[in-house]
């Protein structure tokens, strides 16, 4: 359908100029000399990690419309347990700081920002010299991913928007209903716990605060970019505050657990990655 | 209610530890008295993208609730699970939900949706275990069988004991709004644009342009003629790949409808009695014919040519000639197999009968369904009068063929289940064939669903094979056509005016109306809020049609369940509800408020059960003023009735 073709490629274009621009500012053009020589042995050398991600991201795409109807049918049914605990926290969020332009500021945040945020670290961290960081992102990624799913088949719950559109307005949907045809694709309303887009930011800006010595321009930018994310999901009226504390834990963990599998060792590390990626496929 | 078990046992506890304090009796006679509780409400319903406006009456509802003191949980659920849950497992609190006519109804609609003797079957039958034996039930049985102004009587008093009783609270009715491009398609009608009368009456703009490709408009007699000629040579093959569903160039697409919804069941199941599926059912009721039509109150003969009444209770009905689509003659026997069926749907093979989980009431009203011959069916009524009579006249005719091989016990992989239910129930029904004008071409679950025209159905056949396409042209077999289309309207005559019906599932009502305004869209399909209304007026080339709908929304409570099973509970939670304020603000006023479920009939509406001229519900007036609760009242109310508070203003949920 057209509506969704002309965000996709307008996305494509903003995200990838994004990209160039960063790339060059902040990792500088002599790692990416380096990094185009040795691009197909780095990728070679984070093949498995990487193969993980592939397939958790397959498995997801696949198997959510399963998933999703195993949530429906024995999931837990939380929206109201939520809503109890945070109450209009949501409501107070758009009440208190809504206006025009914070909407149309944290709308591009929580498309093309995000996009950004998760596709740059990919680059910069491959174009390091030791395949380390990249392979625990990419890790994190997939167990991101994975233990998103699994957290999504057990809470079955909507989102503010959804449930109290008489005090929370779905700004982003209401200002740009063609990012609906792009969300769409990849998000179900019923999915909101964890916020994924909370913990792929956070763990995003997680990598970045514990690889500061590396790239000191990314740091800042990249928490700015992630905190700006995180308060976007609320304000936006796509997330409760529970599911962005949820997405916080989610982040801190996968950091946590990709540098428990990728060790600093190589050798080591292959044989851990391995391990794995088969623990992924069961997934 | 699960809690207090619970509860129980850490009492047992308590009671042991005091048994060897020694004070046992006095102990015992405290411990064992249950404690109570806040009272906790469940308020189920669809989120806002799906229906923007049954949540906001939920909301409203459960604020209400809280500042009286009960604990309100709103849980949402998609429209499948929300009926699965309280239509089906009647496992549930509180329902904020549409009633299942698209158009305004006839009274008789009340019969399944209120009478006890339904209580115990699963659908669309009395989902609030309401039993109201002298009252309701002798109403209800009355009035159907009662002609003038017994009738009438009748129906006054059973909506009054409605009112009264208020197993569901009617909260309004809303304003069937659809926003609507007219730049391919006209005729959207003031009616009820996107009924099956509606859908049929349109008409395709500048159709009398030689070189459109249409095949829609009958004044193109000569073109649309050879088109469907073209068309009928790959007629046999109901899978062939119709030109129509691989051409996306601007000839092909400009025959297509394109709707859009934010109601994905379309696109996953078309079982016509499906309760979890269908809404108003108008997408099925165009792949399955029924015998009689009923649009904007005008009674058509549909699938049946023609009916009589023969003796005292029965009617005789001739069927036109049709065909299944695929290929088999629809006969009096699928008709007759159709109406026992219904009744129950494993046809004698369990232990008690499954009857459908739909049209229920109608099917009721039948008592026996006999062949007497190819094209003839002998209807035997129980006793009813005449409206209910037409109205069981619109079932949609099954083909015996494919459900005679349904009946079986429901099954998971081989294993029975759920004896309580057959195949017929369950099943997807991917493929559905039926006789009616649109047959099934393909669908994606949840994304879009197609359909095409069907070259063989009644309103288009060609007739001989002189070439002419039906219905509207007034030369060469104007005996034959006069014959075949008898009773049929001009308007439906050579319909539908499209080749290709297109609906897409979109992600809310903004988008759906922003589609709409794109261009990508001829109109939308599912209920409008407050905030995709205005858009339309924004959007140069979209309009917004509305019409009347039958479809009242209505809160539903569980009486199986106490204290909802006190009439005077549901008196005062009724009266926590402010219809007036709610139609302001959860429809953007494009409702009526209602107190009777009869409202969208005013002419059976006694005057002063009519809402026009009046500011509050006649029978439980909203306590407060202008959307602010008087929660004080309320309390009091409540106090009156019976029920406790604690110290912190909490309501006491009684022992259950």
């Amino acid at each position: 359908m057209s509506p969704l073709l002309s965000v996709v490629s307008s996305l494509a274009l903003w995200v990838g100029s994004a990209l160039l621009v960063a790339s060059v500012a902040i990792v500088g053009p002599r790692r990416l000399y380096a990094l185009w020589d040795d691009l197909r042995d780095r990728l070679w050398e984070i093949r498995k990690p990487l193969a993980g991600l592939v397939v958790v991201l397959i498995a997801s795409a696949i198997g959510r419309s399963s998933l999703q109807t195993v949530s429906e049918l024995f999931g837990l049914q939380l929206t109201w347990a939520i809503y109890a605990l945070e109450g209009d926290f949501v409501a107070w969020i758009q009440a208190t700081f809504a206006s025009p332009r914070l909407t149309m500021y944290f709308s591009s945040v929580y498309v093309y920002g995000y996009v950004f945020l998760l596709s740059f670290p990919f680059l910069a961290y491959l174009a390091l010299p030791r395949t380390a960081t990249v392979k625990r992102l990419v890790v994190a990624y997939a167990l991101n991913y994975a233990i998103g799913l699994v957290v999504y088949t057990i809470v079955f719950a909507h989102g503010p928007r959804n449930v109290m559109p008489d005090m929370v307005t779905s700004l982003l949907f209401t200002h740009n209903p063609e990012f609906m045809a792009l969300t769409g694709e990849v998000n179900e309303p019923a999915n909101v716990f964890p916020s994924l887009h909370t913990s792929l930011s956070v763990t995003v800006g997680t990598f970045a605060v514990l690889t500061r010595r590396e790239y000191p321009l990314w740091t800042p930018i990249a928490a700015w970019l992630a905190t700006s994310v995180v308060i976007a999901t609320m304000y936006l009226g796509i997330h409760w505050l529970t599911d962005v504390f949820g997405g916080i834990a989610l982040a801190l963990g996968a950091v946590y657990l990709s540098y428990r599998i990728v060790d600093e060792a190589e050798e080591e590390g292959e044989r851990e990655t391995d391990g794995d990626g088969e623990s992924e496929d069961g997934e | 209610m699960a809690r207090q078990v619970g509860r129980r046992e850490l009492l047992a506890g308590t009671g042991i530890a005091a048994l060897s304090a020694g004070c046992l009796g006095r102990t015992r006679n405290i411990a064992g008295r249950e404690r109570s509780s806040q009272l906790t409400l469940e308020i189920n319903a669809p989120p806002a993208d799906r229906d923007p406006n049954a949540i906001r009456i939920a909301r409203h509802l459960a604020q209400n609730l809280d500042a009286v003191g009960v604990d309100a949980r709103i849980n949402t659920l998609g429209f499948t699970d929300l009926r699965r849950k309280v239509l089906i497992n009647h496992n549930f609190d509180v329902y904020v939900g549409q009633f299942r006519e698209a158009e305004p109804f006839d009274p008789d609609a009340m019969y399944a949706f209120a009478h006890s003797q339904f209580v115990a079957e699963s659908g669309w039958q009395n989902p609030f275990g309401f039993t109201d034996i002298n009252g309701t039930d002798e109403l209800l049985g009355s009035q159907r069988r009662v002609e003038g102004d017994e009738r009438r009587e009748a129906v006054t008093d059973l909506q009054r004991a409605l009112g009264e009783l208020q197993p569901f609270t009617v909260v309004a009715f809303p304003d069937p709004l659809t926003a609507v491009r007219e730049d391919r398609f006209e005729n959207w009608t003031n009616r009820q644009p996107l009924s099956v009368g509606g859908l049929l009456g349109l008409e395709r703009v500048g159709a009398a342009d030689v070189g459109e490709g249409g095949t829609a408009d009958g004044n193109e007699t000569d073109d649309g003629a050879n088109e469907t000629a073209d068309r009928n040579e790959t007629d046999g093959d109901l899978i062939d790949d119709n030109p129509l569903t691989d051409g996306d160039d601007g000839e092909n697409d400009a025959a297509t409808l394109r709707l859009v919804t934010t109601d994905e069941r379309i696109t996953q199941n078309w079982n016509p009695i499906a309760a979890e599926y269908r809404r108003y059912g108008t997408f099925t009721s165009l792949l399955y014919d029924r015998l009689a039509l009923v649009d904007g109150g005008e009674v058509i003969p549909w699938l049946a040519a023609d009916w009589k009444r023969v003796g005292g209770s029965g009617i005789e009905v001739s069927l036109r000639d049709a065909d299944w689509h695929d290929g088999e003659p629809v006969t009096a026997d699928d008709v007759a197999f159709t109406y026992e069926f219904l009744r129950d749907t494993a046809m004698g093979g369990t232990e008690s009968p499954v009857p459908t989980p739909t049209f229920r009431g109608r099917v009721s009203a039948v008592d026996e369904a006999t062949a007497v011959d190819e094209a003839t069916v002998r209807l035997t009524l129980d006793g009813v009068n005449e409206p209910v009579g037409v109205r069981a006249l619109q079932v949609p005719i099954l083909p015996k063929h494919v459900w005679d091989e349904r009946t079986g016990v429901a099954t998971i992989a081989g294993l029975e289940f759920d004896a309580e239910t057959t195949e017929a129930v369950v099943t997807n029904n991917e493929n559905p064939i039926g006789s009616g004008p649109l047959r099934f071409v393909e669908a994606a679950p949840e994304e879009s669903v197609a359909f095409e025209r069907n070259p063989d159905h009644f309103l288009v056949r060609e007739v001989g094979g002189d070439g002419s396409t039906g219905g509207t042209d007034d030369g060469g077999s104007t005996g034959d056509e006069t014959d075949r289309l008898a009773g049929i309207p001009e308007r439906f005559r050579g319909k539908p005016a499209f080749d290709r019906l297109e609906i897409q599932v979109m992600g809310s009502d903004v988008a759906a109306v922003q589609a709409v305004g794109d261009g990508f869209a001829d109109a939308t399909v599912s209920n409008l809020g407050p905030d995709s209304v205005p858009r339309i007026g924004r959007e140069a080339d979209a309009r917004l049609v509305t019409g009347r709908s039958g479809g009242f929304y209505h809160v539903g409570y569980n009486t199986r369940r106490a204290p909802l099973s006190n009439p005077r509970f549901r008196g005062v939670l009724a009266s926590l509800i402010d219809k007036q304020t709610l139609v302001d603000s959860a429809f953007d006023g494009y409702a009526d408020p209602a107190a009777s479920p009869l409202a969208a009939t005013p002419e059976w509406v006694p005057s002063d059960l009519r809402w026009e001229d009046r500011e509050r519900d006649p029978f439980y007036p909203f306590v407060g003023e202008s959307g602010s609760l008087d929660a004080e009242t309320a309390r009091d109310r409540l106090r009156e009735a019976g029920y406790r508070f604690d110290e912190e203003g909490r309501l006491l949920a009684p022992g259950t």
